[in-house]
């Protein structure tokens, strides 16, 4: 079935329209892409569907497994199983991560109606999640995200995906700033939670990622909407030519 | 209690046209009264087109209408109850014998004071604090008590202050000896009148001392205290001043750097709600060389509570190598809270280090919605944001005994700040 469904999404911000009519469904199981240059759009559909405030749906909707996703607030979508990883991981001082972690997952199972998990069961799992993505103990017992390296901020978003397991989620230039070693183990991370039953939103402005996080489907987004579509070889054919001819054919 | 304020008019116990006896008359210290009574009455209870007073109007809140009335009938418990030690209770600005018990710590009553007082408080007291309302405290004091910690000596001692009666003047006097050390803990319970407390310490060379001061919230309740400091060579005093405010709260703390090497750090969190009001103003004196203060303010504000900050450091000529910083910060969780931060330096000697700022600000939005798309809900993750905000005042307290009693005095107040109001 269908996760995610967005029809004809316009979306405005600081009074500006940014989304301009944009339609993509995602079904269970799917990687897709969305490629697309710089002020395309790209954050704006992020944030937008994890609810942040500022992001104004002027038209169209966005269906999340048949609900409409506009009636949450951005904890009940995590809640709900959508997960958005940050470009830029907030950091966030006096907030310990291993503290951080333990209000998110236990504040996501009660939304669910879920019995909470006491402290040293979250200790062990969030210490073994966290050996697996090469997450040394005492970064989990510093600031959250605070004097953390670009790459160790965005493993650190890999780590929190591992652990909240999402439906659906969603890259946000998950690849900016990473070398080509942090990215294999970002891409790692990713890879180990594709599931039948789950599905991802990765978006770029690279083709680079899409190398080791292979997509069912890639999108272009120019202008705020999506100009071409096709499989992963798409991807490679941007990586070629550019976006010039895309962004013109939209224009 | 407070409908009983309004009939019986406060100021005429500020406005004394001789001192109030003390019960042994000693004349050396009714002279310093005398002369502390007519500076007050020069110029009567600041208000705010004094400069400093610009946004406590003292004058206004005991003279004027407006004084509040909330449902606050109870002091609340001992913040300080789960921490064992000596402890002299100060009620209704006299010292009572009956609920002290202090046998391992020097003191004296300050009510029963003569003229054979012994020379280290006749020495000291009445010396520093010579601003309007230290001279007040002074003038009108029913009583209070003096300490000495002795050479080389560790003392700790818990100051309660009970206030039941309309209005209290009170004063303590501290002496800590050459190389000795103190921890005292001084708490205020008490939810009507105006109260009026002054605290003068001298830190002999080498001596140290640790102020904590936590005094319960009292919407319908003025009080003011002045702690004037003074440190010899090598002293060092460290205040931990939380504040969860009153309908007026003023605490002036004045710190005279004197002897070389001689170090200061000052900090607190303020957690308002309501219509609270707390205002920390501090004036710390470099007087000599290779002296330090640090000091770092952050207030967190919501409802209608008003948080000021006015801090000046002076250093003075001669005082080389000497090294300040001045941290105050404020976030706003209340629509109509307000906060006004005035850090102020003024520098007469060469090669000096000092640092100073201040910010007020809302919750960092990106913090706030980064939280919530991890699916912690906006109230938590407000709370969250606060408790890591205010944080890192709670963390420079050392024992960790007090540190739990100061944070559990703060959470008490989280919800009046973290309270949503239209």
């Amino acid at each position: 079935m269908s996760l995610l469904e967005i029809e004809n999404l316009h979306v405005a911000s600081q009074g500006k329209e940014i989304l301009k009519g944009l339609s993509l469904v995602i079904r269970e199981g799917e990687v897709h892409a969305i490629m697309g240059p710089n002020g395309s759009g790209k954050s704006t559909l992020s944030y937008t569907l994890a609810g942040r405030q500022g992001y104004e749906i002027t038209a169209g909707r966005i269906l999340y497994r048949g609900e409409d996703l506009a009636l949450f607030a951005p904890e009940e979508r995590s809640a709900k199983g959508i997960f958005l990883a940050l470009q830029y991981p907030v950091e966030i001082p006096g907030v310990t991560t291993m503290n951080f972690l333990k209000a998110a997952l236990n504040a996501q199972r009660r939304a669910r109606g879920e019995t909470e998990f006491d402290a040293l069961s979250i200790l062990r799992l969030v210490r073994e999640t966290a050996s697996g993505l090469n997450i040394p103990e005492e970064m989990l017992r510093r600031a959250l995200n605070v004097g953390f390296s670009g790459g160790e901020k965005k493993r650190l978003e890999i780590l929190q995906m591992a652990l909240f397991k999402p439906s659906l989620t969603i890259l946000d230039e998950t690849d900016s700033g990473l070398d080509i070693d942090a990215l294999k183990l970002v891409a790692d991370g990713v890879n180990a939670l594709r599931a039948p039953d789950r599905a991802m939103l990765v978006i770029t402005h690279y083709q680079r990622l899409l190398d080791y996080i292979v997509p069912h489907r890639v999108h272009v987004l120019a202008n705020g909407r999506i100009v071409a579509e096709g499989g992963s070889e798409l991807a490679h054919e941007l990586e070629a030519k550019g976006y010039a001819g895309f962004v013109k054919d939209a224009a | 209690m407070s409908s009983q304020a309004a009939e019986a008019p406060i100021p005429a116990s500020f406005d004394l046209p001789a001192i109030p006896p003390l019960a042994r008359h000693p004349g050396w210290l009714d002279d310093r009264r005398a002369s502390a009574l007519k500076a007050f009455r020069a110029n009567g209870l600041p208000h705010r087109r004094v400069e400093e007073w610009k946004y406590s109007d003292l004058r206004n809140a005991i003279e004027g209408q407006g004084r509040n009335e909330s449902d606050v009938t109870n002091p609340a418990p001992d913040p300080f109850e789960a921490i064992a030690g000596p402890r002299l209770v100060v009620r209704d600005g006299a010292f009572d014998a009956a609920l002290s018990s202090a046998e391992e710590v020097e003191f004296l009553d300050l009510a029963l004071l003569d003229d054979d007082a012994p020379d280290w408080v006749r020495n000291g007291l009445g010396q520093v604090l010579s601003n309007s309302m230290g001279n007040a405290s002074l003038a009108l004091m029913r009583g209070g008590v003096a300490i000495r910690i002795s050479r080389g000596t560790a003392a700790q001692l818990h100051l309660r202050f009970l206030q039941e009666t309309e209005t209290m003047h009170a004063r303590v006097f501290v002496e800590v000896e050459d190389g000795a050390s103190l921890l005292l803990l001084e708490s205020h319970a008490g939810v009507h009148g105006v109260g009026n407390l002054g605290i003068e310490i001298f830190l002999r060379a080498n001596a140290q001392m640790t102020h904590v001061r936590l005094a319960e919230p009292a919407p319908d309740a003025i009080r003011i205290e002045e702690i004037g400091v003074v440190l010899a060579r090598d002293a060092r005093y460290f205040a931990h001043l939380p504040q969860t405010g009153a309908q007026l709260s003023r605490l002036e703390l004045s710190v005279d750097l004197q002897g070389s090497g001689a170090e200061a750090a000052l900090d607190g969190a303020g957690v308002l709600g309501d219509r609270l009001h707390a205002d920390v103003t501090t004036r710390v004196d470099h007087s000599a060389a290779n002296t330090a203060s640090t000091q770092l303010f952050k207030y967190i504000a919501g409802g209608h509570s008003r948080a000021i900050y006015q801090g000046k450091i002076a250093v003075h000529k001669g005082a080389d190598g000497s090294d300040s910083r001045q941290t105050a910060k404020a976030i706003l969780t209340g629509q109509r809270a307000e906060a006004d931060l005035k850090p102020e330096l003024e520098i007469l000697a060469d090669d000096v280090k000092c640092a100073h700022g201040a910010a007020v600000g809302d919750l960092d939005a990106d913090s706030l919605f980064y939280l919530r798309s991890r699916g912690i809900s906006e109230g938590e993750a407000r709370e969250l944001l606060v408790r890591a905000f205010i944080e890192e005042t709670v963390t420079r307290i050392k024992r960790e005994d007090v540190r739990t009693a100061v944070w559990g005095f703060l959470e008490d107040a989280l919800p009046r700040a973290l309270e949503v109001s239209e």
